[in-house]
């Protein structure tokens, strides 16, 4: 209470002398200004980009989820091809049994591009055979007045049921007509729609096509799926039990490697040695991300950094340059009994002033900064917005420029603090 | 009335360049409460550096000076600023009034920084200060809209503001024309009846003749200690 009884007369008198020099003020406050909007500004820019590579990362299942895929056997284990069957319920089984890392498992069976048709209406796209686990791996879901997903019940009696993607239910039915229970045929076979998946939107990494249409965008692959219980399509189509891959979803990041590990050695073991398989992650894509974002936070921040660092020079320039014209005053204010740490405070409180107004100043121009850069973005590519502000990204720069306004202020501050008050008062 | 200030073997050597200036050359005085002395002598005989040292704004290189019964020769710059906030006042020749605050709050500037600084006491003491020096009718005015007699009583205000012991008036008529001479000085005779000693600091015989006490110092010494 007695420091802010202090603090309150010394900031007071900074905003009087802002008042006072307005045109000189606003120009030491320049280099806080633009060194605040620039970095509000790009901090919030490369935290829409990073929000986006998230996005994608996720949208190919998460950080989380481990593929498996069949390969053709490496040279010198040709010979062998007969010790294994391949990928087959029984890995799964196998991999359920002793790998608990593992959360959920999606036995898949890519049936192929084959054509779906709707009374005369017809689509080529990939039909795929999966389990009521490929949800969960896959992050997918189906809303609840869209239907349902394949259940166990299907697989079971390999049932001739079908889930759509939503653009190619998009493609296949006129907009009046409810795709749920309508009967479609896939290669030439009957399946019940029996529910719709998810559409996926992509706030993206902004490479869309600019005839994209329907569901989708970049993500459009991803929508255009038509899935079937694995069983039938290993019964209808396919006519053996061999998987093409594997989707797996552990509970832990951090278990990873750990997981992949346990994986290939299963494998490995249920195929007698045989590489017939290859195991892959998303982390490789995330590591380029991560590797991307740190080089735009680095290059991006030291340019705002360095602005800021010139606004903390143009402050102590002015400081300087106003307590040289105010020699007397600081010798008058000591002769009737202001301490050095009065007149300290005072012009600290001054510099601090300006720093402060600055920074707001600088937060409204960085809005309008965002604004512009989002308004371009959304002409050239017609989507969400890239990027919002963020509070706690304004305070910080509000944080920085105080900061910046403070050590700036303190070799002044302290000039004024030890001028000797018969010297101060003699100057002219 | 007690003794306000002893003086014992005061000086002030300065280095200006190779030479030492001694300003205060071995100063005895003794000053008592309510008195009106006249330190009169020319530029270069030691009367400012007397009243910045007894001013708390300077210290002595040697010698002793005994304020209010205590040594205050050697006191630290924090100690110093103290006692020129709650115990002395200062009347400058050119006003040394800041020009952007008002005439109150130039007032209430040495009660700005007393450690028990209370903002709507330091207004009611300003306010009873700028009364007793006639210029209640212009509080709220900047000191530039002020004629030169003005800004004098407003400085004079200022200086008693704090209830000092000692007010120093450094050639306070210097910059006033004949009309104003007298009523400053009266203004500054009229503080005598509340106990204050005031230290007319001039080289102008006229203005020291108001004193009941001149002191002739030159070169750095007392030259002449007369009662009138």
């Amino acid at each position: 209470m007695k420091a802010f009884d202090r603090l309150r007369p010394a900031i007071v008198n900074g905003l009087r002398e802002l008042q006072a020099n307005k045109v000189r003020s606003l120009l030491s406050m320049s280099g806080i200004i633009l060194g605040v909007a620039s970095l509000v500004a790009m901090v919030t820019v490369v935290q829409g980009m990073v929000g986006n590579f998230r996005q994608f990362v996720d949208a190919m299942g998460g950080i989380e989820k481990i593929t498996v895929d069949r390969q053709a056997l490496p040279k010198d284990q040709e010979h062998l091809a007969e010790l294994s069957e391949g990928i087959t319920m029984r890995d799964v089984e196998q991999i359920r049994a002793t790998i608990p890392l593992v959360r959920n498992i999606s036995p898949e069976v890519r049936v192929g591009y084959e054509k779906v048709v709707f009374e005369g209406r017809e689509a080529i796209t990939l039909i795929m055979g999966c389990t009521p686990d490929y949800l969960p791996v896959a992050k997918r879901w189906v809303e609840p007045e869209q239907g349902r997903f394949i259940s166990d019940l299907d697989i079971l009696h390999r049932t001739d049921v079908v889930v759509l993607g939503s653009s190619i239910a998009a493609d296949l039915f006129p907009p009046n007509v409810d795709p749920l229970g309508k009967v479609i045929r896939v290669k030439g076979k009957r399946f019940v729609v029996v529910g719709l998946l998810n559409n996926i939107e992509g706030a993206g990494v902004q490479i869309r096509s600019a005839n994209a249409k329907g569901g989708g965008g970049m993500w459009r692959w991803r929508n255009s799926g038509v899935y079937i219980p694995v069983s039938t399509a290993t019964a209808k189509f396919t006519g053996n039990d061999h998987l093409t891959g594997l989707g797996l979803r552990i509970g832990d990041a951090a278990d990873l490697q750990n997981a992949v590990d346990q994986l290939e050695r299963t494998l490995l073991q249920m195929h007698n040695g045989l590489k017939d398989f290859t195991i892959s992650t998303n982390e490789e894509t995330l590591e380029s991300f991560k590797k991307t974002e740190s080089a735009f936070k680095l290059s991006l921040g030291g340019v705002a950094a360095i602005s800021l660092f010139i606004g903390g020079i143009g402050i102590m320039n002015v400081m300087l340059a106003s307590i040289n014209e105010r020699i007397r005053e600081i010798g008058v204010r000591k002769a009737v009994g202001a301490r050095g740490s009065d007149l300290f405070l005072q012009f600290l409180a001054e510099a601090a002033v300006i720093s402060v107004l600055g920074g707001v100043i600088g937060l409204s121009v960085s809005m309008g900064i965002v604004w512009v850069m989002n308004f371009i973005l959304l002409q050239a590519i017609p989507t969400q917005a890239v990027a919002t502000l963020d509070w706690k990204i304004m305070l910080q720069g509000l944080g920085f420029s105080v900061v910046v306004g403070l050590v700036a202020g303190v070799y002044p501050a302290l000039r004024a603090a030890n001028l000797d008050p018969i010297e101060a008062l003699r100057h002219e | 009335m007690g003794s306000l200030v002893t003086i014992r073997g005061l000086r002030k050597a300065y280095r200006m360049g190779d030479e030492t200036v001694h300003a205060l050359d071995g100063v005895d005085l003794d000053f008592d409460r309510g008195e009106y002395v006249a330190i009169l002598g020319p530029s270069g005989s030691g009367k400012s550096t007397l009243m910045h040292i007894l001013g708390f704004m300077d210290q002595p290189t040697e010698g002793s000076i005994v304020f209010e019964g205590e040594e205050v020769s050697s006191l630290s710059a924090d100690r110093r600023a103290w006692y020129r906030s709650n115990r002395v006042g200062f009347v400058f020749q050119s006003f040394n009034l800041l020009p952007r605050l008002t005439v109150l709050e130039n007032v209430a500037l040495p009660l700005l920084y007393r450690d028990e600084s209370d903002p709507s006491a330091n207004e009611a003491a300003a306010k009873h200060a700028l009364e007793r020096v006639g210029m209640s009718h212009r509080l709220d005015h900047r000191p530039s809209q002020l004629s030169g007699g003005e800004r004098q009583r407003v400085a004079i205000a200022r200086a008693i503001v704090g209830n000092p012991a000692i007010v120093f008036a450094d050639e306070p008529t210097g910059n006033l024309d004949v009309k104003n001479v007298d009523r400053i000085l009266d203004l500054l005779g009229s503080l005598l009846a509340e106990g204050i000693t005031v230290v007319l600091v001039t080289h102008d015989l006229g203005v020291a003749a108001k004193a009941r006490r001149v002191i002739s110092m030159r070169a750095g010494k007392v030259m002449e200690d007369r009662r009138q």
